[in-house]
């Protein structure tokens, strides 16, 4: 016979429980039932070590159920469980049922001979007799009972039920509420689930719109509960599903496991620990950029087929780990996915295996000619596409022939070809110092991804790749500077700007927290530019007074679905929340160009950089936009927030954008300052006319420079132009600061994260710099000394 | 004072002595939002914890483990299991050399981990973690550009007050301020504010 534990925070409570259950059996058939209940000195509470006792002491082959109240009860029978020996707390089980129903249940199952799941399902299934007494209204909402808030039969006795944390990182979206509904769908069951933390639900899990009704965030804890004929069946699926995060990873089993397993899964918080700044010495080591296919053995057609439909699902599956993984770069690996995802591509290659060639030779020719092709193109975009192809092709080469491409392990400093951003992220920042790349620009996706995580790159050395394997090499990022085997008379050097380097970044990192003064007494806000909330911690760890851009297409680049105005605002107050409650600068959808929404498709245009970008975008689609801004107003109550408007050319564009905010704030109340991206020189050029329609102004360097300089940011033919900097852009800049003295005037570009330029944006009249998270530090250095 | 028993027992009793120094404050907080006994938990708990004679322990990861076990016993709420919690983990993680500044931010993560974990909040819920996220993120940032423990501890502990008073305009979503729901906005966190104690008493021992 099983074993049963009470737990509650009242002795005389726990105590009276078990006299009304144990009516419910004759003496010679009543289960063990211990008490946990109450403090020692007699306080209500609950005590995990002595439900430990209790456990050991109602301890049976058959298992133990274990009953609680509220809250800490719960939770300390959880902490019992890690106490106990590992083979009891197996046989162990915290139900979920209310404690007297569910005691009165699970004794008189158990006194019929029931096994510990029978028994538990009693006791969740006892408030069933008091609901259909009374009937679902005078339930709160969330308590799971057949047929209360749903369409079902009548309460069954024979339910199942199942709970546990939803652990992907942007709570069950569509796509897992979907895998759940797919796969849970075939059975012959009845399956209701409820968002246990707030309450929401039931919902039937063969409705997906019911399913997102109930807003299950990572941290919420799902309930379900099963009744049918295939109920076993249907719950080891959901099981199974939740295991591997319903389609997301395979890191279900987390929950029950150590630190140890999740610090290996989070890679990208240690990520932030260096600038990407230093400079560094160590041995080359050349990354192979061709792989030996000699000895690939190719099948017949059939096979072939088979190997490469399967090497292109498992490289896709990895690009989608990734973009989970690396969620400041979803979009880039997202976008590698989507070209081998292409229809087209896949017939081409196709064609190819009908033609008797092998899979092998098919990646090796075919996505060489299309790399070739587009590198060929004018279009700068389709030819950055051409790095993508090639690094295609070199996962589907390794995958075909199990050739290693691992690169975590890769040590010293590494040379490529050209740094493609799965090499990127999957280098180790503790034992790679330094990459070089013989050919590619700075603005490579690669190069942000490999910056973004604190190692330094240098760029488009073309001598580089005739440098042999072990060769002492140097590199500084901040200057684009090699040495290869370096005198002993230059390491001398290379050591003293490096321990300069190193220096500058440690008194930076002492200081950070403390507010930037300029000499002549002008405080100079240091805020950071994010787009996650890994972005938020990593910019207050650094001193940052706020973020002066929150990238939102960046945010919820991820969703495949328009996030709510609720989403939105919840996402908000977390940003708000990891700053410490510091301003936040939210600004709306900029989408075109190079960062795509999946919820906002866009007709492909000739030149997006000069197309529907911004606000422009705004006007087709002003429901998305309203709904933005009413995520703004919500989150303005909760945290302090204020609102930019990006890609600005006229004032009547301005004017739209703010009387859509004015209705809005006029429906929810309140106020929230309003500011205006200056990025086009049309902008720049006429800042005055802007002045009566905002409180603040954000000048975006990149996009000013390209603009101005009509330079392509991603074209490396044009990279002069368009990096750097320019009197051009500073005459802009001027202009666009002199027209808004005396109200705050940030800068959010590059210019602002480099630190040998603070000082002139501060004479140019700059009040606030967003910079780089990692950056703010040195930034704010720079602003004292030499401001 | 080292990372020795000593070190940790000096950490303790000035954590103890803040609550205790404003325990009435901390029930006031509680009485906001909860159950009103917040203060009085927790000052029962930490008395246990100073009563402990750290000399009678083999080492500081004893001591500590003694300490997650004191306060999981006799706190009584939530408060005491999630503390006693996060001791058992620090205690097992807890760094074997001196001024490993590191090892004591990975000690506070795994301990932090498991309050979250045992707990299931998330930022921005009102909880105490909304104070301790950001602590111990400063604190690893500061060790990462290659700060000691003292300097390391005192952002930690900015962070942490910066945390905690930025609970105040938040919905409660765990535990029995939850149950008020909006009404909860515009109370501080009574756990916040106590886990400040936390980090700030650390702050002002472990250096």
């Amino acid at each position: 016979m099983i074993g049963i534990v009470v737990v509650s925070h009242s002795l005389a409570l726990a105590e009276a429980a078990v006299d009304l259950a144990s009516q419910m059996a004759p003496p010679e058939r009543r289960p063990v039932i211990r008490v946990a209940a109450g403090l020692d000195g007699g306080g209500f509470g609950t005590d995990a070590t002595a439900v430990a006792a209790a456990i050991r002491g109602a301890d049976s082959p058959d298992g133990i159920l274990i009953l609680a109240d509220l809250g800490s009860a719960v939770l300390s029978s959880e902490l019992a469980l890690e106490l106990v020996e590992p083979d009891i707390a197996q046989r162990a089980q915290v139900c979920p049922a209310p404690l007297v129903e569910g005691l009165v249940a699970a004794v008189a199952t158990a006194s019929a001979g029931g096994d510990r799941a029978a028994a538990a399902a009693e006791a969740n299934a006892g408030l069933a007799a008091k609901v259909e007494h009374l009937g679902p209204g005078d339930l709160p909402a969330g308590v799971l009972i057949p047929g209360a808030a749903v369409a079902g039969p009548a309460p069954d006795a024979a339910a199942l039920v199942w709970q546990g944390a939803i652990e992907n990182e942007h709570g069950l979206h569509v796509r897992p509420a979907a895998a759940l509904v797919a796969n849970l769908g075939p059975f012959d069951a009845q399956i209701q689930l409820s968002n246990q933390t707030l309450g929401k639900g039931p919902v039937l899990a063969s409705s997906l719109a019911g399913m997102t009704t109930l807003g299950l965030r990572r941290g919420d804890v799902l309930a379900a509960r099963i009744t049918g004929p295939e109920a076993a069946a249907a719950l080891a699926a959901l099981r199974e599903l939740a295991a591997n995060r319903f389609g997301e990873g395979k890191k279900g089993a987390a929950a029950s496991k150590t630190a140890d397993a999740d610090d290996a899964a989070a890679p990208e918080a240690a990520d932030s620990a260096q600038t990407g700044r230093q400079i560094v010495v160590g041995p080359a080591q050349h990354l192979a950029a061709v792989i030996d296919v000699s000895g690939y053995l190719p099948g017949d057609a059939a096979a072939e087929r088979t190997r490469l439909d399967e090497a292109v699902a498992a490289v896709l599956a990895r690009l989608q780990a990734k973009a989970r993984e690396q969620t400041r770069h979803f979009g880039i690996f997202a976008a590698q996915g989507a070209l081998l995802e292409d229809p087209e591509l896949a017939q081409t290659l196709h064609a190819g295996i009908a033609e008797g060639r092998t899979a092998v030779a098919i990646v090796e020719h075919d996505f060489a000619a299309l790399a070739h092709e587009l590198d060929a193109l004018d279009d700068p975009y389709l030819r950055e596409r051409a790095q993508d192809i090639r690094s295609l092709a070199r996962q589907l080469t390794a995958e075909l022939t199990g050739a290693e491409i691992d690169v975590s392990e890769a040590e010293g400093i590494l040379i490529v070809s050209e740094l493609d951003p799965f090499v990127a992220s999957s280098l180790n920042p503790s034992r790679c110092l330094g990459v070089v790349t013989c050919s590619g620009g700075a603005t490579g996706h690669g190069v942000i991804v490999a910056a973004a995580r604190g190692i330094p790159v240098v760029t488009g050395q073309k001598e580089a790749a005739d440098i042999p394997n072990r060769t002492i090499v140097g590199l500084d990022p901040v200057h684009q500077r090699l040495w290869v085997n370096p005198t002993m008379a230059e390491l001398a050097e290379i050591d003293r700007l490096a321990v300069e380097r190193r220096n500058e970044a440690t008194l930076a990192a002492e200081l950070c927290q403390e507010p930037a003064v300029t000499q002549a007494g002008r405080r100079i806000l240091v805020e950071a530019n994010i787009g996650c909330l890994d972005d938020a911690l990593t910019a207050l760890g650094n001193g940052a007074d706020g973020a002066g851009l929150v990238r939102t297409e960046v945010l919820f680049a991820d969703w495949d679905h328009a996030p709510t105005a609720a989403e939105q605002a919840d996402s908000f107050q977390r940003l708000g929340q990891a700053l410490g409650g510091r301003m936040l600068t939210i600004r709306t959808w900029d989408p075109g160009g190079d960062k795509p929404l999946a919820f906002l498709p866009q007709a492909p245009e000739a030149n997006p950089m000069l197309g529907e970008r911004g606000l422009r975008a705004m006007r087709r689609a002003p429901e998305l936009f309203h709904t933005q801004l009413e995520a703004v107003a919500l989150a303005s109550r909760r945290t302090p927030v204020r609102v930019l408007f990006p890609m600005v050319c006229e004032p009547a564009e301005l004017r739209w954008a703010a009387d859509k905010l004015t209705q809005v704030l006029g429906r929810t109340g309140g106020h929230v300052a309003v500011g205006m991206m200056v990025e086009t020189p049309a902008a720049a050029l006429r800042a005055a006319d802007f002045g009566p329609l905002v409180d603040f102004i954000s000048i975006g360097t990149n996009d000013l420079t390209q603009y101005a300089m009509a330079a392509d940011r991603g074209n490396s033919a044009v990279a002069h132009l368009a990096q750097g900097e320019h009197p051009a852009v500073w005459d802009l800049i001027r202009l666009a600061a002199k027209a808004f003295a005396g109200r705050p005037i940030a800068v959010c570009g590059d210019y602002a994260s480099q630190p040998e330029l603070v000082p002139r944006l501060v004479a140019a009249g700059a009040t606030e710099l967003s910079v780089r998270p990692p950056l703010v530090g040195l930034v704010k250095l720079a602003v004292r000394t030499r401001a | 004072m080292p990372l020795n028993r000593a070190g940790a027992a000096a950490w303790l009793a000035a954590w103890a002595q803040k609550a205790e120094a404003n325990v009435d404050y901390l029930t006031d907080l509680d009485r906001q939002i909860g159950d009103a006994d917040h203060g009085a938990n927790l000052k029962r708990g930490l008395a246990a914890v100073t009563a402990l004679d750290p000399d009678g322990f083999a080492g500081p990861a004893d001591y500590l483990k003694k300490t997650g076990l004191t306060l999981v016993s006799t706190v009584g709420g939530a408060s005491g299991l999630l503390y006693g919690t996060f001791f058992l983990r620090v205690a097992a993680a807890w760094p074997s050399q001196e001024g490993d500044a590191a090892g004591l931010g990975a000690a506070f993560k795994a301990g932090l981990d498991d309050i979250q974990k045992r707990g299931k909040a998330v930022l921005g819920d009102k909880t105490m973690v909304d104070a301790l996220v950001p602590a111990f993120a400063a604190y690893d940032a500061a060790t990462a550009a290659g700060q000691g423990i003292g300097p390391a501890l005192a952002q930690a502990a900015a962070a942490c007050a910066a945390g905690r008073d930025a609970t105040v305009p938040l919905i409660a979503r765990k535990g029995r301020a939850s149950y008020l729901g909006e009404r909860s906005a515009g109370h501080l966190d009574p756990g916040a504010a106590s886990a400040t104690y936390l980090v700030e008493a650390a702050a002002s021992t472990l250096p």
